[in-house]
């Protein structure tokens, strides 16, 4: 009976207490898929004349939906613009998209054939609305 | 029979032994499962907000390096308009490096000769100057002024309905020491001739729109009656340093208490006017309905006949930087909230903090005081004593008596934002008893 406690007792203390230190805390979690990040950069090389300058803007081009009137999309809106400009707003309702191109001709003179701004606009209309954005 | 009995105790000893490790185990294992569920998941947010209002408190986009900057949120990258990350406010001066980004056009610089480059003072001027760079510094008496630059369109995503626009979250804002020569002391060197009305300020910052359209140049004036002439500053320096080229390197307009929009950016022309601009950016954008606090609605807007004025002083705000809502706080533990306030109108005079969501305030204690047009500091401390969801609210009061409301403000441009902000924090239990 002794001997039965006496391997009994110490094997319960030390489940006992391995599950309540366990019960404080965990450790040792990693994550197993690969998330992005941020490439630092070099100090540019300056020479001592009147200029000041900076490496060229990057550009961060999002993936627009694919659909009919992308590629004019695309062509057209990036004269002035990135394709940023499209997919930082909100959802905006189909009437919202047909003002916000009709603005780029007629407010800031954009070049865009009538025909190539439907197209366009319908675009926006088919993929950039509450009612069926998705990215 | 000893022997016997021995070794079956001790069988069973062994026995009762591995059903309890392994009941142990299974319960183990549970409760390895039930916390580990309880791990939070680092999800990436979402790539837009809406039609609802945007519930973070900066905007959505991805970290991005631009040159001079540390990682900022992205808006766009071309033109560029980068949006600061909330902790950055922590401190009264936010840094030049992380100080936001907002452009309109695509053709800005980044390459100024200094050799070359003048900035010429002219229009409806008896003398037209051209000042070279140290012209500037060794002419003119250097002045400094602490001044928010705040964008017009800040929090526009908190819109509703939400309006077409640069989405910003909180972060179109900066204050910083501006140094450089005041505007009057440029005009009187010119000489402002009698009748003239405006002066009209000009960057380099073009497009390639048609000429006369908004879309080829960017340009905004101010009436040479207006006191915030008085207080503008044309700097060379912000933080002591000179201004990061999307910050509008070598030169900008600083109009203390006026929203971002007048505060041009790569300024080379300042021009005297004698009739008002009515170029797009005056006459058309940057334009608010004339009614108390910009205020009206879509419906308002469709009927037509919304009288609208010209952007100008920005409306007293005030933001809970930390905590940030990201982490628990213990129960028990006086956690100290902090942030900023500020407003167009003049010095902030109370600030005060709210742990019941805005239903009862508590007085918070100001900071340093670095002018009236700077951030101005608040700090209160919370001993949060109950486990529990908490909305911790903050509102500014100005010298002129203005309070910010709990009402959210519409416009269709999407400015004049200042509604009271309010924040999640949840407080964790610290021991077994039901309420700590």
């Amino acid at each position: 009976m002794r001997k039965r406690l006496s391997v009994l007792i110490p094997g319960l203390i030390l489940i006992a207490v391995g599950t309540a230190v366990f019960a404080q805390f965990q450790s040792g979690s990693y994550g197993s898929t690969q998330t992005n990040s941020i490439e630092q950069t070099v100090p540019p090389q300056l020479a001592q004349d009147g200029n000041f300058s900076v490496a060229p803007f990057p550009s961060f081009v999002p993936e627009l939906a694919e659909g009919e009137g992308r590629a004019e999309t695309q062509d057209f809106c990036t004269t002035c613009h990135s394709t940023r400009y499209i997919t930082m707003q909100p959802p905006l309702p189909a009437p919202t998209w047909d003002a916000e191109v009709n603005k780029m001709i007629k407010t800031f003179g954009a070049s865009i054939p009538e025909a190539t701004a439907k197209e366009i606009i319908s675009y926006l209309q088919e993929h950039y609305t509450p009612e069926n954005r998705k990215h | 029979m000893e022997q016997w009995q021995r070794k079956v105790s001790r069988r069973d000893a062994l026995r009762l032994l591995s059903a309890a490790g392994g009941l142990a185990m299974v319960k183990w294992s549970q409760a390895r499962a039930s916390v580990a569920e309880q791990l939070p998941v680092n999800q990436q947010i979402e790539p837009f907000t809406g039609p609802g209002p945007n519930p973070h408190w900066n905007s959505v986009g991805p970290y991005v390096n631009e040159p001079q900057k540390a990682p900022l949120i992205l808006l766009t990258d071309r033109p560029v308009q980068l949006e600061t990350p909330r902790s950055y406010f922590r401190s009264v001066l936010t840094p030049n490096d992380a100080f936001y980004v907002r452009w309109h056009l695509p053709d800005i610089p980044h390459r100024v000769d200094l050799a070359e480059w003048r900035l010429k003072v002219e229009g409806n001027v008896d003398k037209p100057q051209t000042l070279s760079f140290s012209d500037l510094t060794e002419k003119f008496k250097p002045v400094s002024v602490t001044a928010v630059n705040q964008c017009s369109g800040n929090s526009r995503s908190r819109f509703q309905p939400r309006v077409a626009g640069g989405q910003w979250g909180n972060g179109a804002m900066g204050n910083a020491v501006w140094t450089g020569v005041r505007l009057r002391e440029l005009l009187d060197a010119a000489g402002v001739k009698q009748g003239s009305v405006q002066v009209q300020f000009q960057g380099l910052e073009t497009g390639q729109g048609p000429k006369g359209s908004g879309s080829n140049v960017f340009l905004k004036s101010l009436e040479l009656s207006d006191s915030a002439l008085d207080e503008a500053v044309v700097a060379y320096l912000m933080n002591g340093e000179p201004l990061p080229m999307l910050n509008g390197f070598p030169l900008r307009l600083v109009v203390p208490g006026y929203f971002a929009t007048y505060w041009m950016k790569c300024l080379t022309w300042i021009r005297v006017l004698g009739t008002p601009d009515e170029n797009f950016w005056m006459k058309t954008g940057y334009r608010v309905p004339d009614t108390p606090r910009g205020n009206t609605t879509p419906e308002e807007m469709k009927a037509g006949g919304v009288r609208t004025v010209a952007i100008s002083r920005m409306p007293v705000r005030s933001f809970l930087i930390s905590p940030d809502g990201s982490s628990k706080i213990p129960a028990g533990i006086s956690v100290t909230l902090q942030g900023i306030a500020f407003s167009g109108y003049g010095k902030i005079v109370k600030v005060e903090a709210s742990e019941d969501g805005a239903k009862t305030w508590r007085e918070a204690r100001l900071g340093q005081d670095h002018g009236a047009y700077s951030f101005r500091t608040w700090e209160v401390v919370w001993t949060p004593k109950i486990a529990a969801s908490y909305t911790v609210a903050v509102r500014a009061t100005d010298e002129k008596g203005h309070v910010q409301p709990d009402e959210p403000v519409w416009n269709p441009g999407g400015y004049l934002w200042n509604r009271i902000e309010k924040q999640e924090i949840v407080v964790g239990k610290v021991s077994g008893g039901a309420s700590r």
